[in-house]
């Protein structure tokens, strides 16, 4: 255990002294939803307010989300990144076995994914007046399993990286964004035209805002069924993390560094 | 070889590195092109103004803002890789090397930011015309962004993390407080008059109002308009110059910063 927490700590320790990220991080979410959220909503007519209540709220937990991808996201990245630095064949060289190896990838994002997210999802929760402790674990608990599933998903798309990182690289920070405008994160289901409708239903980041905005109290009526939310993640953490679990034990052998 | 020409093949390989660099231009094409097809057209039908009218031309500027900043990422990086000094060790003046980088930094911005003004044109026709009127504005727009980004590069030359975080908070800071996703009349709606002030005289701000009203909306160029752009942006351009210069010469005296 003590081998877990001090790799985990050796990983995240360069991003705490000093930890500009996070507060950047949290000083971005803060002029995003004081200026932006703010300002934004007071476009939106009546009808969609009727339905979907004030944006600012909407946006917020959407933005949220939209933090967990871009953390999850990075972690997966942060294992490219290390694979051609030449950082990856010296943890590989540490008396530990792959699966440790794994799981301290895995903390160490889920780490990286509380401290960024504290100040936002309080700040989100205070704004919504949800503050329940069943509301709160559900959400936390919601939020670090899509976390993990993005994760998993880009550390699954890494063995491109191993053949050239600039391609994945590009398919990757590419994917997010197209991964992001089509889903439910800044505007629900019912609002979408029906042939982006079909591409939002392909996107994890549907089901996670759904199940978020679900935990925090929205209509369920302009939501997606829980049941098929909690399915689609639980198969999306389940098997990119299987699929990463695969990769490490078998692909990062001889990965060439930069 | 003249200075000029010595600027310009500088220049050249700048701006042609901002274009060979695939997942910059995988991010700010799927960043600007699902702006444009799918934010605009989804919030059009969720608000009470045609948004796709107010959003579309925006998105060319905030593609012109984004390229231009992405100056300040080549200079650190030739900072952080030490080709900052191979470039001193050629017979190019000091300020040479700062305009090369700004001029490709404003060009490279220009010219991404015109593909995407094609791209907006066939979704919401336009006048040709007042947009090529208006390119050359645009273009010290960009070299003014650049400078900024190159004075942040300047200033955060040794320490990575720094530079991309004073990037962010510029980046968000400087979208959030314009008219870029909103109109004029809910920022003053909403904040007080010096706050507003500031929306209005930020660059970008203007650029996206001459680019709605002249280009798309049809309305005769005003010369006004035009000077505005010009006043806003001059000042960065010349505070980006002068930081980046004093930081090479600073590393040519001194041999680090």
């Amino acid at each position: 255990m003590s081998k877990i927490v001090r790799l985990v700590w050796f990983d995240l320790k360069p991003q705490l002294t000093p930890p500009v990220w996070i507060v950047v991080q949290w000083v971005v979410f803060s002029i995003q939803i004081l200026i932006y959220g703010s300002l934004i909503s007071q476009l939106f007519s009546p009808n969609v307010t009727e339905r979907i209540g004030e944006y600012l709220k909407f946006y917020s937990v959407g933005l949220v989300v939209m933090m967990t991808f871009e953390i999850g996201s990075h972690t997966g990245r942060h294992f490219v990144e290390h694979a051609h630095e030449g950082r990856l064949p010296y943890l590989l060289s540490l008396p530990i076995s792959r699966s440790t190896l794994f799981l301290v990838i895995a903390l160490q994002g889920g780490a990286e994914l509380a401290l960024m997210l504290t100040v936002p999802l309080a700040f989100t929760l205070v704004l919504l007046g949800n503050l329940t402790i069943i509301s709160v674990v559900a959400l936390v608990f919601t939020l670090f399993w899509l976390g993990f599933g993005v994760a998993g998903l880009m550390l699954g798309l890494s063995f491109i990286a191993f053949k050239s990182s600039d391609f994945y690289t590009a398919i990757v920070t590419g994917l997010s964004t197209v991964i992001i405008r089509f889903s439910t994160v800044l505007y629900p289901l019912i609002f979408l035209p029906a042939s982006y409708a079909g591409a939002a239903m392909l996107s994890p980041l549907t089901y996670g805002s759904d199940l978020v905005r679900l935990i925090l109290g929205f209509d369920p009526s302009i939501l997606l069924d829980p049941r098929i939310a909690v399915a689609v993640l639980t198969a999306l953490a389940v098997s990119t993390l299987s699929l990463g679990l695969f990769l490490i034990q078998r692909l990062v052998e001889g990965v060439k560094s930069a | 070889m003249t200075e000029i020409r010595r600027i310009l093949t500088l220049a050249r390989s700048d701006f042609s590195y901002f274009f060979r660099t695939k997942w910059l231009m995988a991010v700010l094409l799927s960043l600007n092109l699902s702006d444009m097809l799918v934010v605009a057209l989804v919030y059009k039908n969720m608000m009470s103004i045609d948004y796709m009218k107010h959003f579309v031309p925006a998105v060319v500027v905030m593609g012109l803002f984004a390229a231009s900043l992405d100056t300040g990422r080549r200079i650190w990086l030739a900072f952080r890789e030490g080709v900052v000094q191979y470039e001193l060790s050629l017979p190019i003046s000091t300020n040479g090397i700062v305009i090369a980088y700004l001029l490709a930094g404003g060009l490279a911005a220009m010219v991404y930011s015109s593909s995407l003004l094609l791209i907006a044109m066939i979704v919401m026709p336009g006048a040709i015309w007042s947009a090529v009127m208006l390119l050359p504005f645009l273009f010290v727009l960009a070299t003014g962004l650049a400078g900024i980004s190159a004075a942040f590069a300047a200033l955060a030359s040794t320490r990575g993390e720094f530079f991309f975080a004073y990037q962010q908070i510029v980046q968000v800071g400087l979208l959030t407080l314009s008219t870029v996703p909103y109109p004029i009349n809910v920022v003053q709606n909403v904040f007080p008059p010096f706050l507003t002030a500031i929306v209005s005289a930020n660059p970008l701000s203007q650029a996206a109002d001459a680019m709605r009203n002249f280009t798309f909306a049809g309305y005769p160029i005003e010369p006004s308009a035009l000077l505005g752009i010009l006043l806003s942006s001059i000042p960065f351009t010349i505070v980006g110059a002068v930081a980046y210069s004093t930081a090479l010469h600073k590393l040519r005296v001194k041999g680090k910063l």
